[in-house]
C-alpha cells in the first residue's frame, strides 16, 4: 500500500494474510505455531539432531538425573532412563512416532474421506442417504474404540495401531464434508451457480469448496489433535507401538514401575506430548476463529 | 414428540442391528477358528460338535446370525479362551464396577462444568474467565494416562493422601456380589462397613476426579461459548430493560437457553469417558470392562473382545439416543429441526 492514498480504501487481506494476523496478534497463537513448526523439523530431522541412538545403552550410567540437578551429567541433557537410554535423544527420535506419523495418516485420511465425501455429496440420492446413516452409527463411536477394534482383529503394532487411526478418521471428513456441503448445495448462491450453467466440477471447485473450508479445517484440527492422543494412549496401552520403541505413550507405559525413584523419565514424555497437544488445540482454535470472523465478515 | 421418540427408536434400533451384524462378523475376521471365536470352545473339545450344531455352523449365514441372537439374549456369550470362565458371569461383575466409576465421573462433571462455563460467559475476556479457560485448554491437551501418573506420583505416594489403586483394602474381605464396591459395603453383613466405605471412597477420590476432568472441561468450554452466544442476543437485553435483576435475567432466561445448546452434547462427554476409562482403569488396576478388554486383546481373547465391544458401543448409543430424546422433550423449540430431517 502506498502511504500517500487519497481515499479511504477497504483493504482486504487474503485468508492467509488474514490468519497471519490474527496468529501475530495473539502472542499464545504465535507461540503454538512456532512450536508446531518446531515439532515438524523435529519430526523430520529428529534422528539426526539425536546425541545418541535411540536404543544406545550406557551400562554405567543408568537411571541419570537431568543435567541440571548435582548428580546430572552434561552430555546427558536430559538424563538417561532405569536402562541407561539417553532421555533427549528418545524424545526427539520419538517425535517421528508420536508427531509426524499422526499427522501422515490424518492427511491421508483427509484425502480419502474428502473426495468420497465430494463424490456422496454431489451424487445427492439413494446412496447418499444409506452412506449417511451408516456413517452415523460409526460417527457416534469414540475414535479410540474404533480403532482397538480393528486392532483386535488385526493384531497389536505400530504399524497395525497408525493404520486403525487412519481408517478411523477416513468416515469422520467423509461425514463431515458431505454435510457441509449439502448443507451449501441448498443455498441461493449456488442455485444462482447452476443457473448459470456452470459445470459441477466448477460448481465444487470455484463455488463451493471455498465457502466449506471452515468445516474442513476444524476438523482436521480435532482429528488431528485426537489422532496424536489415540496413538499416545495405544502406545501407553501396550496395543500400538512395542517396548523399545521411543514413541512418547511407550515411554510413559515403561515409566510407570520407575515413576517414583526417576520421575524425570515419567514426566519428559508426558510433558512433550501435553505441549504437542495444546500447540495443535491452540492453533485450531485461532484458525476457527479467524474463519468465523471471515465468514462473518 | 411420540413421532420424535419413534423415530429415534427406529434409528436405535437400525444401528443395533448394524451393530450386532458387525460384532457377528468380528468372529470371522479374527484370525483362526469362526466357531472358536465366536464360543470359547477349541476345536479338540469335545463338545465342539455340539456347539457347531447349536450356533448354526452347518446352514446358512443368515441362520449362523440368528442363532448367534438366540445365543445372546439366552447369555450364553461363550467361555473365555483364557481361563474358560463364561463371559456373562464375568460381565455380570466387571460391568457394575465400571458404571460406578462412570457415573459418578459423569455426576462431577455435570456438577461442576455448566456452572463455571457460565461463571466465565458472565466475565467474558475477564481475568476469571481467562482463568477457567486457561485451565479448561490445559484440561483438553493433558494426555489422560499421564495426568492418572502425575495424579497417583503427587497424591499417592509423595503426600499419602490417598492409596494408590485398586477398589478397597483386600483386608476387609468385602464378599463380590454385585461387582459395584459401593453397593457390596452395603449388603456386606460386617461390623466394619463404615471404615471399609471409607476406605473404598477414598480409593475411587482419584480415579473419579482424573476420570471426570475430559469430560468436565469440554462442558465447561462448551458451556461458555454458548452462554456468550446466548448474552449477545436482544431478548437478555430485553430482560434487563424490564428492569429484571441479574439473577432472575440469568436464571429464568440464560441457563435455560444455554442448556439447551449444552445438553445435545452430554453424550459426546459420555463416550469421550467411556473410552477414558479404559485407560484409568488399567492405571489404577479398577476391575472393570476396560481392564478386561484391553487385557484380552493383550491375550487374543476373541469370545471376550467380541462381547465388550459390543456392549460398550450399545452403551454409548443408547446415552446418544436417550440425549437426543431428553433433548426433545426438554426443549420443544427442537423438535420442529428434528422433524424435518
Amino acid at each position: 500500500m502506498q502511504p500517500n492514498d487519497l481515499y479511504y480504501e477497504e483493504r482486504n487481506p487474503s485468508p492467509l494474510q488474514q490468519a497471519w494476523l490474527d496468529f501475530y496478534a495473539k502472542p499464545l497463537a504465535r507461540a503454538s505455531l512456532y512450536t508446531l513448526c518446531f515439532l515438524l523439523f523435529i519430526a523430520l530431522f529428529g534422528s539426526w539432531l539425536a546425541p545418541f541412538g535411540a536404543n544406545e545403552q550406557f551400562s554405567e550410567l543408568l537411571s541419570l538425573p537431568p543435567a541440571w540437578s548435582n548428580h546430572g551429567d552434561l552430555r546427558f541433557l536430559l538424563g538417561t532412563d532405569s536402562l541407561g537410554r539417553d532421555m533427549l535423544s528418545r524424545i526427539l527420535h520419538g517425535a517421528r512416532f508420536t508427531f509426524g506419523l499422526p499427522l501422515l495418516m490424518v492427511c491421508m485420511a483427509a484425502l480419502l474421506g474428502i473426495s468420497a465425501g465430494v463424490m456422496v455429496a454431489m451424487n445427492v440420492g439413494v446412496a447418499s442417504s444409506a452412506v449417511k446413516h451408516l456413517l452415523g452409527v460409526l460417527f457416534s463411536i469414540p475414535s479410540l474404540l474404533l480403532a482397538l477394534i480393528i486392532i483386535a482383529v488385526i493384531g497389536p503394532g505400530l504399524p497395525n495401531a497408525a493404520l486403525a487411526i487412519g481408517l478411523v478418521f477416513v468416515p469422520q471428513f467423509l461425514l463431515t464434508t458431505r454435510n457441509a456441503i449439502v448443507e451449501e448445495l441448498g443455498k441461493d448462491y449456488v442455485i444462482a451457480s447452476q443457473l448459470n450453467g456452470v459445470s459441477s466440477r466448477y460448481l465444487f471447485v470455484a463455488v463451493i469448496l471455498p465457502n466449506i473450508v471452515k468445516p474442513l479445517v476444524t476438523q482436521f484440527t480435532l482429528a488431528f489433535s485426537a489422532a496424536i492422543l489415540d496413538i499416545a494412549a495405544l502406545g501407553f496401552l501396550g496395543l500400538g507401538a512395542q517396548a523399545p520403541v521411543p514413541e512418547w505413550g511407550a515411554m510413559l507405559a515403561l515409566s510407570v514401575e520407575f515413576a517414583y525413584n526417576t520421575p524425570w523419565v515419567m514426566a519428559l514424555p508426558g510433558l512433550a506430548l501435553f505441549i504437542t497437544l495444546i500447540s495443535v488445540n491452540v492453533m485450531g482454535e485461532t484458525l476457527r476463529s479467524t474463519l468465523q470472523a471471515r465468514m462473518e465478515h | 414428540m411420540i413421532r420424535i421418540i419413534l423415530r429415534q427408536f427406529t434409528v436405535l434400533a437400525l444401528t443395533l442391528f448394524v451393530l450386532t451384524v458387525l460384532a457377528f462378523s468380528l468372529a470371522f475376521w479374527f484370525p483362526g477358528n469362526a466357531i472358536t471365536n465366536a464360543s470359547g470352545v477349541l476345536v479338540t473339545d469335545i463338545h465342539y460338535q455340539a456347539v457347531a450344531t447349536a450356533r448354526a455352523f452347518d446352514k446358512n449365514i443368515i441362520s449362523q446370525y440368528l442363532a448367534y441372537m438366540a445365543h445372546f439374549f439366552a447369555f450364553d456369550w461363550g467361555v473365555s479362551l483364557q481361563d474358560g470362565a463364561s463371559v456373562w458371569q464375568e460381565f455380570k461383575l466387571r460391568f457394575p464396577a465400571t458404571l460406578e466409576l462412570s457415573l459418578l465421573a459423569m455426576a462431577l462433571a455435570l456438577l461442576l462444568g455448566p456452572p463455571l462455563g457460565i461463571l466465565a460467559a458472565m466475565h467474558h475476556n475477564k481475568p476469571i474467565d481467562q482463568i477457567i479457560t486457561f485451565f479448561s485448554l490445559s484440561g483438553y491437551s493433558i494426555p489422560v494416562f499421564w495426568m492418572a501418573q502425575l495424579s497417583i506420583l503427587i497424591f499417592a505416594v509423595a503426600l499419602g493422601w490417598v492409596p494408590i489403586a485398586g477398589q478397597v483394602n483386600p483386608l476387609f474381605d468385602i464378599p463380590l456380589v454385585s461387582g459395584s464396591i459401593l453397593v457390596d459395603i452395603w449388603l456386606a453383613e460386617q461390623p466394619y462397613r463404615g471404615i471399609a466405605l471409607l476406605n473404598a471412597l477414598q480409593h475411587m477420590i482419584l480415579p473419579v476426579i482424573v476420570l471426570a476432568t475430559v469430560p468436565l472441561v469440554l462442558l465447561i468450554r462448551l458451556t461458555r461459548n454458548a452462554c456468550v452466544d446466548v448474552l449477545r442476543l436482544n431478548f437478555v437485553k430485553g430482560a434487563y430493560a424490564r428492569g429484571l435483576s441479574t439473577p432472575e435475567v440469568l436464571f429464568k432466561h440464560v441457563i435455560p437457553n444455554t442448556m439447551q445448546e449444552v445438553t445435545l452434547h452430554i453424550s459426546t462427554a459420555f463416550s469421550l469417558l467411556i473410552t477414558n476409562t479404559l485407560i484409568i482403569e488399567m492405571i489404577f488396576s479398577w476391575p472393570g470392562l476396560g481392564r478386561w478388554l484391553v487385557r484380552s486383546i493383550y491375550e487374543r481373547d476373541y469370545p471376550v473382545i467380541q462381547g465388550v465391544l459390543l456392549l460398550l458401543a450399545s452403551l454409548i448409543l443408547l446415552v446418544n439416543v436417550a440425549t437426543t430424546i431428553f433433548h426433545a422433550w426438554r426443549f420443544p423449540r427442537v423438535r420442529r429441526e428434528l422433524n424435518a430431517t
